[in-house]
């Protein structure tokens, strides 16, 4: 199986250059956090990953395919082997739990399948491993309950549950921590680690350095390109600094702020919301 | 930060008062008031005049005509018009759904061919066309083209509120469909969901509870139409009114106007309880 590679490639928002020049190669079964100043072009990179924006210019390949040349019908098979998972869970509220993660295997029901699944529900076998999946994540018994209920820390953890009943070649996780708790975190983060050593590769795009600290290799992406790639050994506080420089966020007296602090305040934030998530679930 | 018009001492602040485009605007109002007060013969003076013609109107109408008779004339039009109503909105809403599920603009459109996307804007443009006529022609016209076809009575008042009803509610069925939050929806597309898959899974269990109360607020407006379209004979209590008035059984008229008006407040609070319920 081959893994992903983007070569020299620029997207643009109305004249905003999200990506330029973005190059990068990761092997199959690699798992890599992606991490960057917001407005870096981080989550435009996923995005190109699974063809959600156009290409401006450049070459994005997955196993193998030149994803912005496939027709229609072979992009949806690919996209099948694709599983994301999102800051915002980006599930459909009104559905009970259960129905979201049957949604894994969405792309491979026949037009049949999908009428009977939209007016009956999920067979017996897609229902099985709904639950199962659901019990992996910890949320047994809850496949009924309508997603919007739920809290957002569950809501991640379903959207989990739907990744593991898609059983994707490629995962690509867009910042999955930024709005759930640490616990909540620690366990997405395993349950992702564990389909990497199935074989998925793994990408996931971070806000957290500490957490891509814990992955084998880190690209970090400044103004739309690459500007590190490398264990994270060699993420020293000099080229984190650099690689944060000029965020669009920060004014230029900030521009050398204290990342280690940025943390601590992070973590007190994240103990105060005791075990809850970070942002309602609507 | 002073703008340099502050520093001008005598005209103005730093809030401008004199636009050309505000004064133009406030000139084209006038201009168009002025123009359709001639055109329709607006005359407050003959309004005021008219008031004694209207007196004797209203007063002709009471007492309001209770009698048996009248009351059992009286239950029987709101009952038809209530069907023709309901009937209406229903066969509107069954119509409306499919052409507005057609009429809706799919996002995902990045790196598609030209053929694919001509694919997809012939049905978009053949359905909004044909829910844009539907809607346009006024219900009280098909209720005439219908009547002419079919002869009097509630049938073609019914085809016409149903004719009406899907052009209004495909309209905007596509446009709740189109307003759904689109990230669940593109969520689902990026894991290989076809259109119709992300239609049905992703945007129709967002717009659900959007159609509901469409539908239940067209039903409303179909009993208002209803009351209507007996004035060209297309059935309901509309067509036992035009029948008292051009018999100058004003009594009658009262209990029927009456009737229809306590009947249109009762579905309103109705509708507009189950709404609310609906869009918590």
């Amino acid at each position: 199986m081959q893994g992903i590679s983007l070569e020299n490639v620029s997207v643009g928002f109305g004249g905003v250059k999200a990506l330029s020049g973005a190059t990068l190669g990761v092997e199959a079964g690699e798992q890599l956090a992606v991490i960057g100043a917001s407005g870096a072009g981080k989550s435009t990179l996923f995005r190109a990953l699974n063809r959600s924006v156009a290409l401006g210019g450049g070459r994005v390949a997955v196993g193998g395919h030149d994803l912005y040349a496939l027709p229609r019908r072979r992009l949806n098979e690919l996209r099948r082997r694709i599983g994301t998972i999102y800051q915002a869970y980006n599930l459909v509220p009104q559905l009970p739990a259960g129905v979201n993660v049957s949604l894994g295997e969405v792309g491979g029901m026949g037009g049949l399948g999908t009428l009977r699944t939209f007016l009956a529900g999920p067979g017996a076998g897609l229902s099985k491993k709904v639950g199962a999946a659901l019990e992996e994540v910890g949320l047994g018994g809850k496949a009924g309950v309508r997603t919007a209920d739920l809290s957002g820390g569950q809501q991640q953890r379903v959207a989990v549950a739907r990744l593991l009943v898609q059983r994707p070649d490629f995962i690509l996780a867009d910042e999955p921590f930024a709005a759930v708790d640490p616990v909540t975190t620690e366990r997405v983060l395993q349950t992702l680690l564990h389909l990497n050593r199935e074989g998925a590769t793994l990408l996931v795009n971070l806000h957290d350095v500490e957490i891509a600290r814990r992955f084998p290799r880190i690209v970090a992406l400044r103004e739309g390109s690459v500007a590190f790639d490398g264990p994270p050994e060699r993420l020293t506080e000099d080229a984190l600094a650099e690689i944060y420089a000029g965020d669009s966020s920060a004014t230029a007296d900030e521009e050398a702020f204290d990342l280690s602090e940025l943390r601590r305040g992070l973590e007190r934030s994240m103990r105060l919301t005791e075990g809850r998530d970070g942002v309602s679930s609507h | 930060m002073a703008s340099p018009r502050t520093e001008r001492p005598g005209i103005g602040g730093a809030i401008p008062r004199f636009s050309w485009k505000g004064s133009l605007a406030v000139l084209v109002v006038l201009g168009l008031t002025g123009y359709s007060v001639t055109g329709t013969n607006f005359n407050i003076v003959e309004l005021i005049r008219g008031t004694g013609a209207a007196e004797r109107f209203v007063s002709e109408m009471f007492p309001p005509d209770l009698s048996a008779a009248t009351l059992r004339a009286t239950g029987t039009g709101i009952l038809e018009t209530f069907q023709m109503s309901f009937l209406g909105a229903l066969l509107g809403a069954v119509v409306a759904f499919p052409l507005s599920a057609l009429g809706t603009q799919q996002i995902s459109t990045v790196g598609a061919s030209r053929g694919e996307r001509l694919r997809r804007a012939v049905p978009y443009h053949l359905s909004r066309t044909l829910l844009n006529v539907f809607r346009s022609v006024p219900d009280i016209l098909w209720a005439l083209v219908f009547v002419v076809a079919l002869g009097l009575g509630p049938f073609p008042g019914t085809l016409a509120l149903a004719v009406h009803s899907a052009g209004v509610l495909g309209k905007l069925y596509s446009e709740t469909l189109e307003a759904v939050p689109s990230r669940p929806v593109e969520a689902l597309a990026a894991t290989g969901a076809s259109g119709f898959q992300t239609f049905l899974f992703g945007r129709l269990p967002q717009a659900m509870s959007g159609f509901t109360s469409l539908t239940l607020y067209q039903w409303e407006c179909n009993i208002r139409s209803a009351t209507i379209l007996g004035f060209v004979g297309a059935g309901g209590i509309g067509q036992q009114i035009l029948i008292s008035m051009n018999l100058f059984d004003y009594p009658k008229v009262a209990t029927l106007v009456g009737a229809t008006i306590i009947v249109v407040l009762i579905v309103d609070r109705f509708s507009a309880a189950i709404r609310q319920r609906l869009a918590y």
